[in-house]
């Protein structure tokens, strides 16, 4: 059962921030609610107070700035998985966001609070790190800007400091020549393995790839070494050492057995998704 | 889930022996952990381990009943304990093998973890996480402590 607490409802940033400042851990930051109340009534943590940033104007929209696709941190899954811009000029983000947990959590969960609550068994992180997104910190003091590669810590922990919010999340669009994919395999509520690539083409070689894998582990992780035997080769030998880098993937995505898969089930899955996305990416590329 | 660590100590057996049953001492060595008590020396001990990690706080007291002991060389026990606020149980066993010659003591360290209850929902990577930080943190405190005493 939920236990009382206070609503704190501050309607500027710096106003937020300095009441997480003041509050310290008897306090935590509330936007949709879909992770923290679910914890909360499980009695699994409690708060004396819980600042809701939702008063907080111009933080859910989604706009372009010189080839950066910005989202505010307030914006809800669903409103992202149907926003025109995004599906005109990211739509891999948005096709992400349709299959993002289920109608109820999307209705009111928000992208910003999904990638603070750092839940490991979550999508879009997966994504935003072959996408090479930046993510706005803010605090009363100040603001800062810090690549996604470094802002996940460990499960259900973040760089984010106890009066800082995340208040934008910065995505460069696409080269030409490019495109991006996200697949997730799972059997339970929550996925097992999550699997992005982004691949940009130069003719017929492969100009960049990413490859990133979440759920699997503790957090989501950028797996290089998989991005290094695609890399510069042509789409057919790279095509040709997918599954090389399918077992390279599923090696560093650092796997953990639990509910959702043993840690080889869940490897095995990484190789068959990455060989999924890439056959994807190459296709959307031509 | 087991854990293992294995840290050399410039420090002579005998000296790391008598520091592993000086439980203050012992107890300061693991992050998280306060408030050590002696039920009856040699046998039972309770302490509380005190860990957060995101938004969740969790306190154990915990019962550690030593199983076995050699001198000088093997040390097994068990710590339970249970967090009522949180509906959650946790349960370790514990392993230290001592060898070495000299100046220079080799310590065995495996722990079995398992925890039981809602905290066990939250998923095993986080409980994994936050064992072997505890553990690598408690392996260079008791690897500093007893190097400064040398």
């Amino acid at each position: 059962m939920l236990r009382r607490f206070r609503l704190e409802e501050p309607e500027t940033v710096p106003e937020a921030s300095e009441l997480l400042a003041r509050y310290g851990d008897s306090a935590r930051v509330y936007a949709g609610g879909t992770e923290l109340l679910l914890v909360m009534k499980e009695g699994l943590a409690h708060y004396e107070r819980l600042v809701n940033i939702k008063k907080i104007p111009n933080l859910d929209t989604v706009k372009q700035d010189n080839g950066v696709i910005s989202i505010g941190a307030l914006a809800t899954h669903r409103s992202l998985s149907t926003d025109a811009l995004l599906e005109e000029r990211l739509p891999v983000f948005a096709a992400m966001e349709k299959h993002v947990a289920n109608i109820r959590v999307r209705e009111v969960g928000t992208i910003g609070g999904n990638l603070c609550f750092a839940e490991p068994h979550a999508d879009p992180g997966t994504l935003l790190l072959v996408l090479g997104a930046k993510l706005i910190l803010a605090k009363a003091s100040g603001r800062r800007e810090i690549p996604i590669e470094g802002f996940f810590v460990g499960p259900y922990e973040t760089v984010l400091e106890d009066d800082e919010l995340l208040t934008e999340i910065r995505v460069p669009l696409l080269p030409a020549h490019s495109a991006a994919a996200y697949l997730k395999f799972g059997y339970l509520e929550r996925p097992s393995v999550g699997v992005a690539v982004s691949l940009s083409l130069d003719g017929a070689s492969v100009r960049d790839v990413r490859v990133a894998v979440g759920c699997a582990g503790p957090t989501p992780r950028r797996i290089e070494a998989a991005e290094e035997a695609l890399r510069g080769k042509s789409v057919e030998d790279a095509s040709e050492s997918i599954g090389k880098a399918g077992a390279i993937a599923g090696r560093e995505s650092d796997a953990i057995t639990d509910l959702h898969g043993s840690k080889d089930y869940k490897e095995h899955i990484v190789g068959v998704l990455l060989k999924r996305a890439f056959t994807q990416v190459v296709e959307q590329c031509r | 889930m087991r854990f293992e660590r294995e840290i050399d100590i410039h420090s002579p057996k005998e000296k790391v022996w008598r520091f592993l049953w000086d439980i203050d001492r012992f107890i300061a060595c693991v992050p998280g952990c306060k408030e050590a008590g002696t039920l009856e020396a040699g046998k039972s001990y309770t302490a509380t381990m005190v860990e957060k990690v995101g938004p969740f706080r969790v306190e154990f007291p915990m019962r550690i009943d030593v199983l076995e002991s050699r001198e000088h060389s093997y040390i097994k026990a068990q710590a339970s304990g249970s967090d009522s606020k949180i509906g959650s149980r946790m349960k370790v066993e514990l392993e230290v093998n001592l060898t070495g010659e000299g100046d220079q003591t080799k310590l065995l360290l495996g722990a079995s973890v398992d925890i039981l209850g809602k905290l066990a929902t939250l998923g095993h990577s986080m409980i994994k996480r936050k064992a072997d930080q505890v553990m690598d943190e408690f392996a260079g405190n008791l690897k500093q402590k007893l190097e400064a005493d040398a």
